[in-house]
């Protein structure tokens, strides 16, 4: 029968936000992916494994936590050299990463000097890992109904008919 | 008349400096030299070149295929390279898209249980007093998480905003 629908209230869904830009996150992808590897996964994985998004409410405030600690982080030590690299990467609108090589340099030798973050490699981002995590695997995510019982095995011997197929013209 | 007949044929076969002159032998001498003409240089035109000149210059057919062949061998290494490089940099913009991946999960996870949340709040004070309405209830016989249509969560926002959510990404209608 149809229940209602439960929603979370407008409370648990408050959470400080990052207020941020799609350049400024193109430009920081790389090293956000390195950094804060930990809490995207747990999120990822809860919410591809439990397929409810008001399950994963916690894992989403978490990821914001470290989105909002990462950038805070950057402002602190390397906010010139960020901003050159996410204004040039700005300039246009397909913000392609190889027209701004130079600032992306200076912008990760800064980084590695001052907070010893090392840029992730070619393909280092999407390889698949492996999450640790105390959350029990659920069961039956898609609330599916009990399956029917299988068929029961037929008895008796088992021949084949008499004048061959009757389904179609062949005699087999 | 007979002035003419002593006029021999062979003097026609000289050279055409003298044509003029020999041919008014007998006949009233013309003041030829005194009128300004154009007349050939003297000691008459040069040689006229009128011989076939086909020199055989330039490179044979073979090697222009050669050369043809080389550049396009070339362009192609040039063309797979840059396609190896533009392969590379597909996986470093798909890697920038991977990493942000959570965090634009979880925004768009919290918009929509706000939105679906002032929906349930709007529904339970407009269908107050409509007789045997559930408030929040779901349309469908399960209890999963079903996700919602943009039609569901924009019924009470001005068309703009659903159009916005639909057709946003695209440049044309």
């Amino acid at each position: 029968m149809p229940s209602t629908v439960e929603l979370p209230g407008l409370d648990e869904l408050k959470v400080e936000e990052v207020q941020v830009s799609s350049a400024v996150l193109k430009a920081a992808a790389h090293h956000y992916g390195s950094q804060c590897d930990k809490p995207n996964k747990e999120f990822m994985l809860c919410r591809w494994e439990e397929k409810d998004p008001r399950k994963c409410l916690e894992e989403g405030k978490q990821v914001n936590a470290c989105a909002m600690n990462f950038f805070r982080q950057i402002k602190g030590s390397c906010a010139e050299s960020f901003t050159e690299y996410w204004t040039c990467l700005d300039y246009s609108s397909t913000a392609e990463l190889r027209r701004c090589r130079k600032q992306q340099e200076k912008f990760d030798n800064c980084v590695l000097d001052k907070l010893g973050w090392q840029r992730p490699d070619l393909g280092e981002l999407s390889k698949v890992t492996k999450v640790t995590t105390s959350r029990p695997l659920p069961e039956n995510p898609y609330h599916s109904r009990e399956r029917p019982e299988p068929n029961k095995i037929t008895e008796g011997k088992l021949v084949p008919s008499k004048h061959g197929s009757a389904v179609f013209f062949w005699n087999w | 008349m007979s002035l003419w007949r002593s006029c021999p044929v062979a003097l026609i076969a000289e050279s055409s400096a003298q044509l003029t002159l020999s041919f008014c032998c007998g006949l009233k001498k013309m003041a030829a030299s005194k009128v300004k003409q154009d007349m050939p240089p003297p000691g008459g035109y040069g040689p006229v070149d009128y011989k076939r000149n086909l020199p055989k210059r330039g490179l044979s057919g073979y090697s222009m295929f050669g050369i043809g062949l080389g550049v396009m061998v070339f362009g192609y290494w040039r063309l797979f390279k840059w396609n190896r490089e533009r392969r590379r940099l597909q996986i470093e913009d798909f890697e920038a898209r991977l990493a942000l991946m959570p965090l634009l999960q979880a925004e768009h996870d919290r918009r929509t249980l706000r939105i679906m949340r002032e929906n349930l709040e709007e529904e339970a004070i407009l269908m107050k007093d409509v007789p045997g309405w559930k408030i929040g209830e779901s349309v469908y016989n399960t209890d999963r998480w079903v996700i919602p249509t943009s039609d569901e969560l924009f019924n009470l926002r001005p068309r703009e905003e659903l159009l916005h959510t639909n057709l946003g990404f695209r440049w044309y209608v």
